[in-house]
């Protein structure tokens, strides 16, 4: 009988997808922060390991900004930012899909993009064939989350998580886009969250909730 | 993996202190959880031989039997523990081969789990109690989700390692570590870890599942069903209860964490690993057991309606691992 082999690429896109499956799990809105904190460091290590196989410095970077803006700043200023907004709307009480429904459909999409990523006859290096089907899962599951949630606060995380994903998917396709460019999409998402976040305290200032069902309903006064 | 020890006095021995082993320092094992438990929540806590004590105690103590009871209700002790005794024979804990597994398997392991969750979910329901009834009901919508966890879990885990045979899983992470000390950490192993460990808290009726210090009606789960017993069954159940988490315990450390067990493949070092093997066994599941407590300590009881969401990780967690065995 061969041994399983110690494989550092297949390793940490379990690990990866350990914590993402931390995002889908948690309800509330401080809850999938931290988890997403981690999911961000676990990405930024995927990210390393991709310099290490590559050989590439200017991944190394990518690398560092990744720890620093989505593990840092992005949680800082979204919980600066939302500060405001009520208590009891941050929290995902009653999704259109039950927590326990959605766990398992996310496991089904992980199945389903590594059989598609099978599927598609490319000859490949090894950091492709890992990770290729991870941000495919990635951004599956993001969109997933988005559909599902109630709370438009909570569906900021299906972008971080798709955003984590085209991320991941760029990387590893490209082995690194132009470091300016890396600069441009960190940025973007950046003010995109800011942007974002701002909207939600402006919706939930003035319907007084954030549950996305109740906002199509018109205001009578 | 032809791994085929010739099974001479010397395997027998070993394989009967193993199971000894297990059954009488199970309840040593529970008393350093609590006191654990105590020392991270600030309390003092009682002594580490406290479980012992409460044994003796029960065991001189008198029954109460209701005579509305059948004998179902007298049975039951003596089922559960005998089959989770039975079950700890298949368990290798510091030796990688047990001469009992030519008998059984981990499935037979989980059988005999269920076959002892069985007779108490009966006992429950027997003596007609209200909280009887109640925790039979919560114990098998919980156990008919265990179950299907537990399963993934083991096929995740023998298809890594080619078998269900405990003692050729473990024989083979052994070798597996000994080829290379990295060589168990593949993705399959990592998500089967995740999920076992969710659902040894589930089997175990550790805290998101259940309180196992309870004595609060609402809450309790397998207290519930063990609420009428008294005297030398309940020292029984509490002590069958010490060896099913001992021996889960066990296998989560023998699994996945198979860092310095006596492998039959290296005879020569035989003596004197033998020595060192069941100290380093005790220090891994010392600090499973600590991991253990502070979870314990961290978070609360789960409401019943939301530990379906938690087996359904533990589920999906396994899926995930099988998954990435076969890419």
């Amino acid at each position: 009988m061969d041994f399983p082999q110690f494989d550092i690429l297949a390793v940490s896109s379990a690990l990866l997808l350990v914590t993402t499956f931390g995002v889908v799990v948690r309800q509330g809105f401080l809850d999938w922060l931290s988890a997403y904190r981690y999911q961000a460091i676990a990405l930024s290590a995927v990210t390393a390991i991709i310099a290490y196989v590559t050989g590439i410095w200017e991944i190394y970077i990518a690398a560092a900004l990744t720890l620093a803006i989505k593990a840092i700043i992005i949680p800082k200023v979204l919980t600066f930012v939302t500060q405001k907004i009520k208590l009891e709307v941050k929290i995902e009480e009653n999704p259109y899909v039950s927590l326990r429904l959605s766990v398992l459909i996310s496991a089904v999409l992980v199945a389903l993009s590594y059989f598609l990523v099978l599927e598609i006859p490319i000859k490949s290096d090894p950091v492709v064939a890992a990770y290729l089907p991870l941000s495919i899962s990635l951004f599956l599951i993001g969109l997933f989350i988005m559909v599902i949630r109630r709370m438009a606060l909570n569906q900021v995380v299906g972008l971080l998580i798709i955003e984590n994903g085209l991320f991941l998917f760029a990387t590893a396709l490209t082995h690194g886009t132009s470091l300016i460019i890396e600069i441009g999409i960190f940025v973007d998402i950046l003010v995109g969250v800011i942007i974002s976040a701002i909207l939600l305290v402006r919706i939930s200032h003035t319907f007084d909730t954030l549950d996305i069902g109740k906002l199509e309903s018109l205001k009578d006064s | 993996m032809a791994l085929e020890p010739v099974f001479g006095i010397a395997d027998w021995v070993i394989g009967i202190f193993q199971t000894l082993a297990i059954i009488v320092l199970a309840p040593l094992m529970t008393g350093v959880m609590r006191k654990v438990k105590a020392s991270s929540q600030k309390r003092v806590g009682s002594s580490i031989f406290q479980p012992y004590y409460d044994l003796l105690k029960l065991m001189r103590k008198d029954e109460v039997i209701s005579d509305q009871s059948s004998w179902i209700f007298r049975f039951t002790p003596w089922v559960v523990f005998a089959a989770t005794a039975t079950a700890a024979l298949f368990i290798p804990a510091f030796v990688s081969f047990t001469p009992f597994s030519i008998a059984g398997d981990l499935l037979l392991v989980v059988g005999l789990f269920g076959l002892a969750r069985f007779f108490t979910m009966l006992a429950g329901l027997d003596v007609a109690s209200a909280f009887g009834g109640l925790g039979s009901s919560r114990e098998m919508m919980m156990s008919a989700l265990i179950e299907p966890a537990l399963f993934i879990t083991i096929f995740a885990i023998s298809l890594t390692y080619g078998g269900t045979n405990v003692s050729t899983i473990v024989s083979s992470a052994v070798d597996a570590t000994i080829a290379s000390s990295a060589g168990i950490i593949t993705p399959t192993l990592i998500f089967a870890s995740i999920s076992f460990f969710i659902v040894l808290m589930a089997e175990t009726g550790r805290i998101p599942f259940d309180n196992p210090a309870t004595h609060l009606e609402l809450t309790m789960v397998h207290e519930a069903m063990v609420l009428e017993y008294s005297g030398r069954s309940l020292a029984l159940l509490e002590w069958a209860q010490s060896i099913k988490m001992a021996i889960l315990l066990t296998l989560l450390v023998n699994i996945f964490a198979p860092w310095g067990i006596v492998s039959a493949g290296q005879p020569q070092q035989l003596g004197s690993a033998i020595l060192i093997a069941p100290l380093i066994l005790a220090g891994k599941m010392l600090i499973v057991a600590i991991l253990i407590a502070h979870i314990e300590t961290r978070i609360a009881k789960w409401r019943l309606f939301r530990i379906p969401d938690l087996l359904a990780m533990a589920m999906s967690s396994s899926m995930i691992g099988v998954i990435f065995f076969y890419l």
